[in-house]
């Protein structure tokens, strides 16, 4: 099976209220691959229209960001801006390019009243390659992070309603994330 | 993260520090070694960070006795304390027994800082009040003098607070002086004339010199090369096409001012097409109305020019945040985005300011990592050594100089970095 053969989490039925964790799994390691592949548009495409992309400075609930300042907070236009800007625009803080590599793991999945909750922990290595021309370059990072995703169904589909990435450095002096994490 | 180094050193040729800018009546040169010699920076920490007056904290990071906030002089740690009676304390980070740092959270709030070694404790003003085992010294033994050393002086203007390690020089209020007017402006969109610092903050690490930050923050050359994905994002949203945003870029001034501060102004107005302020007053009549309660229509237009403000050395007011440049070493430097409310405005209104900061800066914004990835190739590029000088003359032909001795410059002139040089050779000599 090719990469763009596979297809999103089958959902049991349509009136399901959780998911299996293979089945989170699945959905998390398609997410995965998407960004790892470039695939944005795509990716884009897994949130609900309402979705929170949010990678906090200090944890908490995503009801307490508006009143603070996150790494990003990411409605469905700042989405769609950040993934137009990242691959259509000339953008030099991706020039050379992000390569990623995604690992998720320790993936637990809870079901509450408003639809699966999933807790998983995250591991991106990132890597923009470069010679003597691009100081700065040519150094594998590797990203620790902790995740909660919260999800519902629409149109039989899981979809995520909240993607939230606490990453270890949260609060610590970051260089360029200008990549999807 | 290393830049790529040759082994040519300023040690090579010995130039004096001052032969580094050269300026004519025409023209404007850096040395290369400005910015890549270690020997600069460990003399720019000595005679601009540590005889100067440097921007430590806000009020509002401080605001109640007990709280502390650690920062840097230079880099020379500190710590930044409100005593009981409410007064600031500037401290040296240092135990006075065997040096050990006292304090090492970035904020909190604490009656005394007591040393982790071997627990000698100091109060909030630095005083030492407790030895331990204090029966191992003499029962004469001094220690009115042994308290946390303090910054010989601090001063505090509109809520931000500055030190200075030297005992002589001019006060905060000569050195600020140049840029008072324009201090005032950019606190005054607050109708209370304040701002207050919220908890969490952008850092961004880069491999390159501090002064590349200091020299790019009221640079208006740049905007349409470093920031066209931006200006294209803005186009997709709908806000503005890109050739209105490159006709707005033009207008407005870049100012060079007297002891190294600057500011790039960008036209206010009251047409909220053009300017913040003028949309928040027809979207929120309550600020309109505040605003108008404290000034008339003249200063209200005044106050709504968008400022870039820089203070020499260290501190820039953005529309958004104080942004805080920390050197760490020649080509290692952290700068922190302090992102603050205004008083007294409607909460939408900061939550939307808030919304527009992360949208551009941070390591995750779709404008500052554009110009972090320059700091980075500059820094790069000053390996090209074969190439010792660098141009910073653009506007000198057309620039002018008005009756408070401010040079002003078409909005994309290098007119305020050539006044950050002036006072820099000015310091080094
Ligand atoms: S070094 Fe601080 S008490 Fe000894
Ligand atoms: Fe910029």
């Amino acid at each position: 099976m090719t990469n763009t053969e596979v297809t999103r989490t089958a959902t049991r039925s349509p009136e399901a209220t959780t998911i299996t964790r293979a089945e989170a799994e699945a959905l998390l390691f398609l997410e995965c691959r998407m960004l790892d592949e470039l695939r944005y548009e795509e990716w884009l495409t897994l949130f609900t229209d309402d979705g929170l992309y949010w990678l906090p400075i200090v944890d908490g609930d995503p009801e307490d960001a508006p009143k603070l300042i996150s790494i990003l907070y990411d409605d469905a236009q700042r989405r769609s801006e950040r993934v137009y800007r990242t691959l259509h625009t000339p953008v030099l803080d991706q020039a050379p390019r992000s390569r990623t590599v995604h690992m998720v793991t320790n993936v637990e999945v809870f079901a509450t009243a408003a639809g699966p909750r999933i807790l998983c922990n995250m591991l991106v290595s990132e890597l923009r390659p470069g010679g003597p021309q691009q100081g700065g370059l040519n150094e594998t990072r590797i990203l620790p992070a902790r995740c909660e995703y919260r999800l519902r169904q629409v149109d039989g589909e899981w979809r995520i309603t909240l993607k939230k990435v606490l990453l270890l450095e949260a609060d610590q002096p970051l260089y360029n994330l200008a990549f999807l994490i | 993260m290393e830049i790529r180094k040759t082994g040519l050193k300023l040690a090579k040729s010995k130039p004096k520090f001052v032969d580094l800018v050269r300026e004519t009546e025409d023209t404007f040169d850096l040395h290369t070694e400005i910015k890549a010699a270690p020997e600069v920076f460990d003399a720019e920490m000595l005679k601009i960070f540590e005889e100067g007056w440097v921007f430590v904290a806000h009020e509002s990071q401080v605001p109640a006795p007990g709280d502390y906030k650690t920062s840097t002089i230079g880099t020379q740690p500190i710590v930044v304390s409100r005593n009981e009676d409410g007064e600031i304390y500037v401290l040296l980070n240092r135990c006075r027994h065997r040096g050990t740092v006292v304090c090492r959270a970035d904020t909190g709030h604490s009656n005394f800082f007591r040393c982790p070694y071997h627990g000698w404790t100091y109060a909030n003003d630095g005083s030492l009040v407790g030895m331990a085992m204090a029966e191992g010294w003499p029962k004469d033994f001094d220690r009115s003098e042994l308290g946390l050393k303090k910054a010989a002086r601090v001063a505090r203007y509109r809520g931000l607070i500055f030190a200075s390690l030297a005992e002589e020089g001019p006060t905060l209020e000569e050195h600020l002086a140049p840029a008072k007017k324009y201090i005032d402006a950019w606190f005054d969109r607050s109708p209370l004339g304040s701002i207050s610092v919220i908890p969490t903050a952008h850092k961004y690490p880069y491999p390159g010199n501090w002064k590349w930050q200091a020299e790019n923050g009221y640079d208006g050359y740049h905007g349409n090369f470093v920031h066209e994905s931006w200006q294209r994002v803005l186009e997709l949203a709908g806000e503005a096409p890109v050739s209105d945003i490159r006709k707005f870029r033009r207008g407005g001034r870049a100012v060079g001012l007297k002891n190294g501060h600057g500011l790039l102004e960008r036209p206010g107005g009251l047409n909220p097409a053009a300017s913040w302020a003028g949309r928040m007053m027809v979207t929120h009549p309550e600020y309109a109305v505040a605003l108008r309660e404290n000034f008339d229509e003249e200063y209200i237009d005044y106050v709504s020019s968008r400022r870039n403000i820089f203070i020499f050395p260290n501190l820039y007011l953005f529309d958004t945040h104080l942004r805080v440049i920390n050197p760490v070493t020649v080509d290692s430097t952290e700068v922190y985005l302090y992102v603050y409310g205004l008083d007294g405005v409607p909460e939408e209104m900061n939550e939307g300011r808030f919304r527009a900061h992360e949208r551009f800066y941070g390591p995750t914004g779709f404008g500052a990592p554009d110009d972090v990835e320059i700091f980075v190739s500059n820094q790069t590029g000053g390996n090209a050594r074969g190439v010792e000088w660098s141009i910073y003359s653009r506007g000198m032909h057309r620039e002018t100089v008005n009756e408070e001795g401010e040079f002003e410059g078409h909005s994309t002139d290098e007119a305020p970095v050539r006044a950050f040089y002036r006072e820099w050779k000015r310091c080094m000599a």
